[in-house]
């Protein structure tokens, strides 16, 4: 592995992610270990920020990858990454989660975590590979660059799970501008982040 | 303005929309209207995509977690037992399929519209009933996910998917769907999706038909799960698809009594 450059990995990776998808739509029950091995990672990790629980974490990750392995033709290769396709069904997933278990209340008290987390925060080094820092730290400058309503407006939706309605009630901001928040900060990550969003989704995943 | 940049700014809430969208963070009404949308928005789609990716990318930001060697036991022997859902081939369009159509328009409460319609469900419709949430329009990818889980369900399903003519209602409390009720002749059935559980001591839910604004108590059920669950409403009444709505009630005690005390959850019979 040393000797592979980490750029021509991802293009490697993302080969294989296609790859393994087909092997899925063969009916290759044998890929959804290799799926597992390769997206367990990324996916738990989002899984349990979202939903604040390890149980529950793994439960969203036991029904994503069913359904991958269920029904691996749902991968549209027209539009975006294997990766993202994976990451955004366990967001969502995760977020029907948190909705079912949490109630009212305790979202509200972790709605207080949630906007603390969207503050900039201390590099968390618990990667071991100096490029899976540099990735991971482009992300984090992206977001912390960001203007801080945009950046907050985001966390809250995306690590917290929240509606935007839930947003805007939690930031004390009007619904109109809360959706004009995520627009705006969305665009400004895409062009930041560029071309390569994609083949960032699963830093950590593959070794 | 270039005609250009006036596009833009037309188009600017779809926009808003669609990144929302992606996010899973829309409210139900703007999900309804937003799905009718992005089947036939390639401009809208190009968002979703490119939102999608940005996620992605967010989720790389996060500290490093590894699940249990127990999910990886649990997950293989889930898929030992699963067999693969076998998808009808694409339609020719190169759209996404619509599958259910928008609530009805005109209704000023945030009750959502009844579908009174069984190929529905036979087709393709599973989706409409285990898609609680607001997914009254599902793209093919949520389709099959939804389906995934169907299949999984299976004997929920089968009860569910019984030949005869039926009427399906989304029953919401505060703008979200808790519940559908599927009713036939002579029976009625409560698919529940985040009801609060009640006590089987001292409480029970009764499921209402609603005439002419007088309520008629046709059953009660309990709610012991607050994940998806089929419950059977206990009740022999006949001429279920008379109503012009339901309503579910939370009662003190074990009997229904004569009129509602507390209704949790309602939706209107628009067919």
């Amino acid at each position: 592995m040393g000797l592979v450059t980490r750029p021509a990995r991802r293009a490697d990776d993302a080969a294989a992610d296609v790859e393994l998808v087909r092997r899925l739509r063969a009916g290759d029950r044998g890929a959804v270990d290799d799926f597992y091995e390769r997206f367990r990672r990324p996916a738990f990790a989002l899984a349990r920020r979202v939903v604040a629980d390890d149980v529950l974490a793994e439960d969203v990750l036991q029904d994503v990858f069913l359904a991958v392995w269920k029904d691996p033709a749902a991968f549209d290769t027209a539009r975006g990454s294997v990766a993202s396709w994976l990451l955004a069904m366990v967001h969502h997933k995760a977020v029907d989660a948190v909705r079912r278990e949490e109630s009212h209340r305790r979202r509200q008290t972790r709605a207080e975590d949630d906007l603390r987390m969207s503050e900039p925060i201390a590099h968390r080094d618990v990667e071991d590979e100096a490029a899976d820092r540099v990735v991971s730290a482009r992300v984090r400058n992206a977001l912390q660059s960001l203007p801080a309503p945009q950046r907050e407006a985001l966390t809250l939706a995306y690590y917290g799970g929240y509606t935007q309605r839930e947003v805007a009630a939690l930031t004390g901001t009007p619904l109109g501008t809360v959706k004009t928040r995520m627009l705006a900060g969305m665009r400004r990550l895409k062009d930041t982040l560029g071309g390569a969003v994609g083949s960032l989704a699963v830093e950590g995943g593959a070794r | 303005m270039s005609g250009r940049d006036r596009r833009d700014a037309e188009h600017r809430t779809w926009d808003e929309l669609a990144v929302g969208w992606a996010l899973h963070a829309l409210e139900p009404e703007d999900e309804t209207e937003f799905g009718l949308h992005l089947a036939g928005c390639d401009r809208c789609r190009t968002t979703v995509a490119d939102t999608t990716e940005v996620m992605g990318a967010m989720a790389s930001d996060l500290p490093e977690a590894e699940p249990s060697e127990e999910l990886r036991e649990r997950l293989r022997a889930a898929v030992a037992a699963t067999e693969q859902v076998h998808r009808p081939a694409p339609a020719s369009t190169g759209r996404p399929a619509v599958i259910a159509v928008p609530t009805p328009i005109g209704v000023p409460t945030r009750r959502t519209g009844w579908r009174r319609a069984p190929q529905l469900l036979v087709a393709a419709g599973v989706a409409a009933v285990l898609g609680l949430g607001a997914w009254t329009v599902a793209l093919t990818q949520d389709r099959d996910a939804a389906q995934a889980t169907a299949a999984s369900q299976a004997s929920m399903m089968s009860s569910l998917l019984a030949p005869g003519e039926l009427t399906v209602a989304r029953m919401e409390h505060d703008g979200a769907t808790v519940a559908t009720v599927v009713a036939r002749d002579g029976q009625a059935q409560v698919l529940t999706d985040g009801m609060a559980t009640n006590d089987t001591t001292e409480s029970t839910y009764v499921l209402w038909g609603v005439t002419s604004g007088q309520p008629v108590a046709l059953g009660t059920f309990d709610v012991v799960s607050d994940a998806t669950d089929l419950r059977t409403v206990g009740s022999d009444a006949t001429g279920l698809d008379d109503y012009s709505a339901y309503a579910i009630s939370l009662e003190p005690g074990r009997q229904a009594p004569t009129e509602p005390t507390d209704v949790v959850a309602n939706g209107q019979v628009t067919s």
